[in-house]
């Protein structure tokens, strides 16, 4: 005979996590959203505004847009903490951008456990993140784009852009990115994606930024398809 | 200034601090299946888990049953390394159930390495495990994730194929190779899969979710050739599909093209390089052999197939080494999946309907044991999800076989058998 009820109470105990590890209680996040740069307008002297079209001449929105100074402005570092979540699977955002030595935050919102990394050789890193648990053991102190992916979940794809600038952006629904500079001048105004099809996912563009012209990239390819972040629907999948 | 030398204190710190360093970083994790069924038959009066002709686990009548209990354990730590441990029970049905069986099915360590610069990954594996064959079972403890039972195929896999082994398998990443399609490629030696291909020829393909155990033997019909004096009078009432009879190893390799968010082909080779006629304690080697093919296809956002084929040979020679048992077989099935959240709103309906064409074909000229059969079958399940982890579910199953061998026992050789079954299904 089963001890039916000794073997269903050891069987419905879930053993989840054995922490003894200093969980950290009060993390304050300031999420960096897609639109995190308010958007200027033209009366404001020092704003300046990016577009992006695609091959078709139409906006394209979640192009990641940054300004690099050439003319020695002086340029804050931002105090922002950039959060990258994993949630339902998926790297959300798909692409994160941060200003170097920002703090960025891992937040795995699933009930399950990820394994982050990045085997790119000059930022590899690479960490397991429990269900709820915060994560800013990675520290990204100069320019670089990684791609990030998930050792348990090879459909996970999420890329973090580091810049030198605390000029950055995405472009919104109307293709557009709005910067309000500290000081005008000379700039290097790089667009990228990593499914831009172009020279190191890059268009550049160095000019003297003013508030009165918008400068506009056409892109000259359409752009690939962006990874699917998905996997089956099922949630009881042993990893066979 | 910064002392960098280690003192004693420093040291024993070190010694005492690193191993539980080990500790902190395992995770533990219990998960696992709660199966329960009510059954209505339409088939032979025993099922072929009980020895009986019919093509599915339980005979004709109502049945209730935990169907399945199963745990899958393991632990893993952070630098790769895991331990896994899958335990099933199959309670006794109502009816004519076999008796409670409770036991291992899987036990096995496995290491995998983050993927390097070039985006190459190695995973290994050893212990006690399923070769990757089956595409239906990857729910926990080996459950099928889309119909209750799985189909001829995978029952078959799930019941004679189990290895001791180590296992090496090589993944090229796209992601970091900026392709669109993951290959690998994996290769496994192992031992302990000798009898293999008794319980296929001797009750043919069949239909059910039960596993194997390690250690447990498994009976098949009567047959003529049996009986005292005949070819097969040597043989064991019951076969044990996980014995090592003659210290050879065995190989399975596998290979899979997976294509970003829409799906994979897979193929494999499958060889236990048994010697057919050793036999010891009544259980004889059986050279087995076959090779898989399998897709999984996202057709659209509501529709995806499933899809297998085996096909292979067995040998099971007396110790003079003239043929006992010489067989071809082969089995396939076609499976859709309907998610029903474009009529519904939700993503709660899912329908299988699974269509499988299988057969036997007997080579050998042994008297009394006649192991030819072809058949088809048709599954269709329809599954609810109650609550994140309850599941809902009505499948209907019908088989219809030739099989001469049933003539042995007074059955008739051509046979349309019916299932019907409610489950509720918990996964932790």
């Amino acid at each position: 005979m089963l001890k039916h009820s000794l073997f269903f109470r050891f069987f419905v105990i879930r053993f989840s996590l054995l922490r003894f590890g200093l969980p950290i209680f009060s993390v304050l996040i300031f999420t960096f959203a897609s639109t995190s740069v308010q958007a200027c307008t033209k009366e404001d002297p020092t704003c300046v505004q990016v577009r992006v079209n695609n091959v078709k001449n139409q906006p394209l929105a979640n192009m990641v847009v940054y300004l690099e100074p050439l003319a020695n402005q002086a340029v804050p570092q931002q105090n922002k903490t950039v959060e990258i979540s994993q949630h339902s699977k998926s790297f959300i955002p798909y692409i994160s951008v941060s200003q170097k030595s920002a703090k960025v935050n891992f937040v795995n919102k699933d009930d399950i456990t990820h394994h982050i990394y990045s085997a790119d050789s000059e930022n590899k890193f690479s960490f397991k993140i429990r269900s709820g648990e915060t994560d800013s053991s990675a520290h990204f102190n100069h320019a670089a784009e990684i791609a990030m992916g998930c050792n348990i979940h090879d459909w996970m794809s999420g890329y973090l852009l580091v810049v030198n600038t605390p000029y950055f952006a995405k472009t919104d629904l109307q293709g557009v990115a709005s910067f309000t500079l500290n000081e005008l001048g000379k700039y290097r105004v790089v667009v990228w994606h990593p499914q831009m099809r172009a020279k190191n996912n890059r268009m550049i563009i160095e000019k003297k930024l003013s508030n009165t012209e918008i400068t506009t990239f056409t892109l000259q390819k359409a752009m690939d398809d962006i990874p699917v972040q998905k996997s089956d629907d099922f949630d009881f999948i042993s990893d066979y | 200034m910064i002392n960098t030398s280690i003192k004693p204190l420093h040291l024993l710190f070190l010694v005492v601090c690193l191993p539980i360093q080990v500790v902190i970083a395992a995770e533990y994790n219990v998960h696992g299946i709660l199966d329960f069924r009510v059954k209505h038959i339409n088939s032979s009066e025993q099922g072929y888990l009980t020895g009986g002709q019919g093509k599915l686990g339980l005979g004709d009548g109502v049945h209730f049953s935990a169907a399945q209990i199963g745990a899958d354990l393991s632990v893993s730590w952070d630098n790769g390394l895991s331990a896994h441990g899958v335990f099933n029970a199959y309670p006794e049905a109502t009816g004519d159930g076999e008796s409670t069986a409770l036991g291992l099915t899987e036990i096995y360590l496995k290491y995998r390495s983050l993927p390097n610069t070039a985006g190459y990954r190695i995973q290994t594996k050893a212990g006690l495990f399923y070769p990757e064959i089956s595409l239906e079972n990857n729910a926990y403890a080996w459950a099928s994730k889309d119909t209750l039972d799985s189909s001829t195929l995978n029952t078959w896999i799930g019941e004679e194929i189990r290895v001791v082994g180590s296992e090496i398998k090589l993944t090229r990443l796209g992601r970091i190779n900026g392709d669109k399609y993951d290959l690998s490629f994996s290769a496994t030696a192992f031992i302990n899969n000798d009898p293999a291909g008794a319980l296929l020829a001797w009750h043919g393909w069949a239909v059910s979710n039960r596993q194997t155990l390690w250690n447990e033997q498994r009976t098949f019909p009567w047959f003529p050739a049996r009986q005292g004096g005949q070819k097969l009078a040597g043989q064991a009432d019951k076969s044990d599909p996980f014995l090592e009879l003659d210290s050879r190893v065995g190989y399975h390799t596998r290979g899979e093209w997976k294509l970003r968010g829409k799906g994979s082909i897979s193929a494999g080779y499958y060889d236990n390089r048994a010697i057919p006629y050793k036999v010891v304690d009544g259980q004889y080697g059986w050279r087995t052999r076959f090779y898989h093919l399998g897709t999984r296809w996202r057709l659209s956002d509501n529709l995806s197939l499933t899809a297998q084929y085996l096909s292979g040979d067995t040998l099971m020679q007396s110790q003079a080494k003239e043929d006992v048992v010489n067989n071809d077989y082969a089995s396939g099935f076609v499976a859709l999946h309907y998610n029903w959240h474009a009529l519904v709103a939700n993503k709660k309906h899912k329908s299988t309907l699974r269509v499988e064409d299988f057969s036997v074909t007997d080579n050998d000229k042994t008297a009394g044991d006649d192991n030819n059969e072809n058949g088809q079958a048709l599954t269709l399940n329809h599954s609810y999800r109650l609550s994140k982890q309850w599941f809902l579910s009505a499948e209907f199953t019908v088989i219809d076989s030739h099989r001469p061998a049933r003539a042995y026992t007074g059955q008739p050789v051509d046979l349309v058998e019916t299932q019907w079954q409610f489950a509720t299904r918990y996964f932790l």
